[in-house]
């Protein structure tokens, strides 16, 4: 048997039922997706379902529901990730280092990633409620508000609230991806900085960071996908609102398929979602292939 | 060097690392005794201000009306509480039966990758790691109208052919790495001693790394479990719901009684929470190896 076939034809054989399952379950309805998205098609009104092009797309051009969710997309992002890098770049410091409880802690740390997004939103929303929240009776108690606020009620506040959210469930796999990061940096390093009489900051600066360059560039990419494409935790916790204030591009897509059955419009929200992630996954791969993890 | 004396020098760097530890901890902990405290309330005692920040008294009522729906707990919102077991027992199924196609499948691409030299194998590799980039939200419309077409709406199939396609990836790109690391002469022996491939894979490869296995199953089992999205689309009843929709149903729910819909997101995040704790070494293993998240 082994010597009858070569290594590359028994490679693709073993490779076919992946490939297949791949081909019928993510090439094909991408595909499928394009297609949908050049029709009118309301699966409510099959009838008037017609081909128009690339109508759909120039509409999004002029339609404010999308255009708002794009630019809520894109702030939800920043917010989400920037607090997700600082906080997560802290505590793999703290994990890096030795003290008592660090096994603890470093157990502690993969639970908000063991949490489903929907009970992630949940958890959340038991602590943000206006009346039996867990956050107002901190606040009270610290005397910090003088009654009971409703934090999801305003625009503003539902927005930071929902990022932050987000944020408790996405930092483990940041936390995780830096202290392997860091445990590659060779102690030698520190050593010579301490020699050469380099302060904390200093050493930080110019041992750490240049070290961490890499694995910050992936987790700046992965949490970026990740907080773009964020759904389940919003759709718990707002729901999109009040307003429009939590409302993704995700969560409209949903809402445009679900609640008004459109799927030729939203397949071509889909396909600008899907538009801007290949652009951020063409970054992503291109780190990796520099970095040789493509050597096999 | 300094000229006071070591011993004198205050810890400045073990004070602010002891601190923002427990900061940190407490961060990461909190949100979650929270949720399991109101699990555990009375109904009405949610609603003192300041809250009790420990319950009592302490009841197990909002856990025991899943199973006994006509309890006095279960007034509002009743649908999905009925509707929990069920779900519970469909999560299970998919989750698990994902898991294993995801081994079965995985297994063949990922040993192509660590033991045999072919053209297109980096190619190949970079289009399973690009599957796992697609956004769900891409395909859930076509792949909505596809089960449509098949007639799996509201199936267990309709999921499991789903997450199965979110997670091999992940399965093949961690299960190379584990099969690489087997000695390729413990290999090269079990063919001396005519072993077809099968059987050199059945008693000497997997078996050395069943790790791995491990590793990459419970990965599937949480992406399955976990996933909403699709879940919403896909499942219409207790034939196939699962436990994220039952949740999120609690919590759409204007008049849902705050107490059940903590007890229902406990339960829906203590099997994932359980594997973590039991297989946490391999998982950081698997993230830092595959850096995905799903």
């Amino acid at each position: 048997m082994q010597r009858q076939w070569s290594d590359t034809s028994r490679a693709y054989a073993m490779n076919a039922p992946a490939m297949a399952a791949i081909l019928l379950l993510v090439a094909y309805p991408i595909g499928y997706s394009f297609w949908v998205s050049l029709h009118r098609d309301n699966l409510a009104q099959p009838a008037l379902r017609r081909f128009i092009g690339l109508d759909n797309y120039l509409g999004l051009l002029s339609d404010p529901a999308f255009l708002t969710s794009l630019g809520v997309s894109a702030l939800f992002v920043l917010l989400v990730v920037g607090v997700t890098v600082v906080l997560g770049l802290a505590l793999a410091l703290v994990l890096n280092e030795t003290f008592l409880g660090r096994g603890v802690l470093r157990s502690l740390v993969l639970l908000p990633w063991a949490m489903p997004g929907v009970v992630n939103g949940l958890m959340w929303r038991t602590v943000f409620d206006a009346k039996t929240g867990a956050l107002n009776g901190v606040l009270l108690q610290l005397g910090l508000i003088d009654s009971y606020q409703a934090f999801l009620a305003s625009t503003t506040g539902a927005f930071v609230f929902t990022a932050m959210a987000q944020v408790w469930n996405t930092l483990p796999f940041a936390v995780i991806l830096l202290l392997a990061g860091l445990t590659t940096i060779p102690n030698e390093l520190y050593d010579a900085a301490t020699v050469d009489r380099a302060g904390l900051l200093q050493r930080f600066r110019e041992v750490t960071l240049p070290w961490l360059l890499h694995p910050l560039l992936i987790v700046l990419i992965l949490e970026t996908m990740n907080a773009f494409r964020a759904f389940d935790t919003i759709y718990v916790l707002t729901g999109g609102g009040p307003g429009d204030a939590t409302a993704t591009v995700a969560l409209l897509t949903v809402q445009r398929v679900l609640t008004y059955t459109d799927v030729g419009l939203g397949s071509a929200y889909a396909w600008v979602i899907t538009l801007i992630t290949l652009v951020v996954s063409i970054a992503y791969v291109g780190l990796l292939y520099r970095r040789g993890s493509f050597e096999v | 060097m300094s000229t006071i004396p070591l011993r004198y020098r205050i810890p400045w760097k073990k004070i602010v690392v002891t601190v923002l530890a427990i900061v940190f901890g407490l961060y990461l902990v909190l949100p979650f005794y929270w949720i399991v405290a109101m699990s555990l309330s009375y109904e009405p005692d949610v609603y003192t201000v300041p809250p009790h920040w420990i319950p009592s008294p302490a009841t197990l009522d909002n856990y025991v009306s899943f199973v006994d729906p006509t309890g006095a707990q279960a007034l509002v919102g009743s649908r999905a509480v009925a509707e929990t077991p069920y779900a519970l027992g469909n999560s299970m199924i998919v989750a698990t039966a994902t898991a294993l196609l995801n081994l079965v499948l995985g297994v063949f691409a990922a040993y192509s990758f660590s033991r045999l030299r072919f053209r297109g194998s980096g190619v190949l590799l970079m289009v399973y790691l690009i599957t796992r980039m697609v956004p769900g939200i891409a395909i859930i419309i076509p792949f909505y109208l596809l089960m449509r077409e098949l007639d799996l709406l509201d199936t267990y199939w309709a999921l499991i052919l789903s997450y199965t396609s979110f997670a091999l990836p992940v399965t093949i790109w961690v299960l190379k790495d584990f099969f690489r690391a087997v000695p390729r002469e413990l290999e090269d022996a079990a063919r001396v001693d005519r072993c077809g491939w099968f059987r050199t894979m059945w008693s000497v490869v997997l078996p050395i790394s069943a790790p791995g296995l491990v590793a990459a199953a419970v990965f599937s089992f949480m992406t399955a479990w976990n996933e909403f999205m699709f879940a919403l689309f896909l499942t219409s009843s207790t034939a196939s719901k699962t436990m994220p929709v039952i949740a999120a149903n609690f919590a759409t729910d204007l008049n849902t009684q705050f107490t059940v819909m903590a007890a229902s997101g406990v339960l829906a995040v203590l099997p994932p929470l359980v594997l973590v704790l039991i297989f946490q070494r391999l998982i950081v293993q698997g993230m830092a190896a595959g850096s995905v998240k799903g």
